[in-house]
């Protein structure tokens, strides 16, 4: 395997693993907080695939940097030495129900997209994970469909919270798939097109999402704050405005409005959970 | 007496879905004990698909056969193993249905 390859699938993979446990914090928020005895159900299932899925990756990463002397337990630290970084959705609060319910529909819709794409590419074992992993995806997009729905069926004040969330991920799920090509952002790209890890651009990818998302949050009567979104029907291409694209950088370097707190509860988590991994390494003396 | 260190290992997770059904090979898990095995593999693998039987083995307990091998496997004209190889009977058949064999026709 070059070397090359292997370090991208690494930082690909990880990142991947790593983010879905962090995507797992901002919706694990609405568990207890959750309207119907059936949406805490639905919810938890969906908190508890996350953790699963991120499971399933995190295995595949470890098989990779095994060679190099590493393990699992490094590449969660990644995260809290700032060498592995999360997805820039993940940075976000979720401050209302109906951002719970815009995650599991938008977010997770813009995920299905991408992971469609990467579920194709040259390394086995990340496509087999995916392939898992999408199967789940596709309750989690219904499961956010249901909640938005019931919300957009709903009184004046739960249109509007819905409204209101859509209007706060808007630039997020912009954001989602990277920034559009001719950037400094995207040599990494060229190397996953190289290696045949994905096939197409970020722009590309995003253009998949308006024409599969935009007909439908319209059909919801919902508004995209973005006065500048049109179809051009003769190329075929959503023209958008450009997000300010510094701000996606910073939140690479974790300088987004929740990537401390996020951190910060991930590494209380991964603390105050040492016991049980003690527990699971250790086999009690018997007396006989 | 002191407590025992556990060393963690892969385990690979196979699942079969009905006695009569094979175990079929689900993903790999880090595990630090063959219980722990099968309840990660319970939590991870199985959260919708049913199950009969849930199978975890050490990875570094299979044997197993690798790229160059594979390629062995098909080099050869199997035909003479298969059925596909005997579809001439069929022809055959039909013919000497309607028109017996006999040691007269013979030469
Ligand atoms: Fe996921
Ligand atoms: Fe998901």
């Amino acid at each position: 395997m070059p070397d090359d390859y292997r370090q991208y699938l690494i930082r690909l993979i990880a990142m991947h693993g790593i983010s879905e446990i962090m995507g797992a914090l901002p919706e694990k928020e609405w568990v207890p907080r959750a309207p119907t005895l059936h949406r805490k159900l639905a919810i938890l299932a969906k908190v508890q695939d996350e953790l699963g899925h991120g499971q399933l990756l995190l295995r595949v990463a470890e098989d990779l940097v095994a060679p190099l002397g590493m393990n699992r337990e490094d590449l969660l630290n990644g995260l809290f030495q700032g060498t592995i970084h999360f997805h820039n959705v993940f940075h976000m609060p979720a401050p209302t129900w109906a951002d719970a319910g815009i995650i599991g529909w938008l977010v997770d819709g813009a995920a299905i997209i991408t992971q469609g794409m990467l579920a194709q590419g040259s390394y086995a074992p990340y496509c087999r994970a995916l392939e898992r992993i999408i199967a789940e995806e596709s309750f989690h997009i219904q499961h956010g469909e249901s909640i938005c729905i019931a919300l957009a069926e709903g009184t004046r004040a739960q249109r509007q919270m819905l409204q209101e969330a859509l209007n706060r991920w808007w630039e997020p799920l912009i954001f989602f798939f990277g920034p559009p090509p001719k950037s400094e952002l995207t040599k990494h790209q060229d190397l996953g097109l190289m290696y045949r890890l994905r096939n197409k651009t970020n722009e590309e990818l995003r253009q998949r999402f308006f024409h599969k998302y935009v007909p439908r949050i319209q059909a919801l009567g919902l508004t995209i704050p973005d006065p500048n979104l049109r179809l051009d029907k003769e190329t075929n291409t959503w023209h958008y405005t450009q997000p300010d694209w510094s701000k996606f950088k910073a939140i690479l370097r974790n300088e987004g409005p929740m990537s401390r707190a996020r951190l910060t509860l991930r590494h209380s988590a991964w603390e105050q959970n040492r016991w049980v991994r003690e527990v699971l390494s250790t086999r009690a003396a018997v007396a006989v | 007496m002191a407590d025992e260190r556990l060393e963690y290992h892969i385990y690979e997770v196979f699942a079969q879905e009905s006695q009569m059904a094979p175990a079929v090979h689900q993903f790999s898990l880090l595990a630090s004990s063959p219980d722990m095995a099968l309840i990660l593999a319970k939590e991870n693998f199985l959260r919708r698909q049913k199950a009969w039987s849930v199978w975890v083995v050490r990875r570094d307990h299979i044997h197993r056969t690798g790229p160059a091998e594979a390629e062995m496997f098909d080099r050869m004209d199997k035909t003479y193993r298969e059925t596909e190889g005997y579809r001439y009977l069929k022809e055959k058949w039909r013919r000497y249905k309607q028109e017996p064999l006999t040691a007269q026709g013979m030469t």
